[in-house]
């Protein structure tokens, strides 16, 4: 199977989110009971993030850059498959964002209940905070980018 | 129906190969090639575009069958 530069430039995102998301995420799963001021090293994280990022998107796209150096013109397939798989994760981003909208107004709604029954262990248990939030949307964007890669890659392999 | 066409024969008959004729009309190979393999359908502008540099009628070009 040998794959155009397009082709590699979809698979260099696709691991970037992967490794994203296994070396960054657990950092903001095991914080996401606290609010981000409380939040230990998150500059530090923040900082380390960026760097990371502009370093493996600069490695990458160098080495594909040396290994294909005949430049492919965009054209208008590059842009139909573009507009279809960028529609699906935008769709996806608006129904994730819309379910995740009822869940936070649950949450309230039942927290609102206990407090009327009194209890207030519970009560207090039930807590979002912000930094449960920021997890939550760093999952959802995660997900729904190598959703989004993933559908991109298949509709140049078979479009 | 099925929109389908003559491109690669007659881009093999003008001797051009799918990068020489992507070059020609500002498109990539791939893209040349998902037309051959009736994968992609071209906008109006590339089928004309296609069909100016091959110096055919378009109607010859791009058939429904």
């Amino acid at each position: 199977m040998t794959l155009s530069k397009k082709e590699f430039s979809i698979l260099i995102e696709i691991i970037y989110s992967i490794v994203f998301a296994l070396i960054f995420l657990p950092y903001f799963y095991e914080n996401q009971e606290k609010t981000l001021i409380l939040m230990d090293g998150l500059i530090g994280k923040t900082i380390q993030i960026i760097i990371c990022t502009v370093i493996y998107f600069s490695i990458a796209y160098s080495v594909l850059e040396v290994a294909f150096k005949k430049k492919e013109p965009r054209d208008e397939r590059d842009d139909m498959i573009n507009s279809k798989s960028y529609k699906l994760g935008y769709l996806l981003y608006e129904f994730s964002l819309f379910i995740f909208i009822g869940y936070v107004c649950s949450k309230f709604q039942n927290k609102e209940l206990l407090n009327l029954t009194g209890n207030q262990e519970l009560y207090n248990g039930f807590q979002l905070t912000d930094g449960g939030i920021v997890f939550f949307i760093l999952v959802l964007l995660v997900f729904i980018s190598i959703i989004k890669s993933l559908y991109q890659f298949y509709l140049y392999r078979t479009v | 129906m099925i929109l389908k066409n003559t491109l690669k024969e007659v881009r093999q008959k003008k001797g051009l190969t799918q990068e020489e004729l992507g070059a020609n009309v500002g498109v990539s190979r791939q893209t040349i090639i998902s037309i051959e393999r009736y994968r992609y359908k071209p906008t109006l502008e590339l089928a004309m575009k296609i069909a100016q540099r091959l110096n055919i009628k378009i109607d010859k070009l791009f058939y429904f069958e």
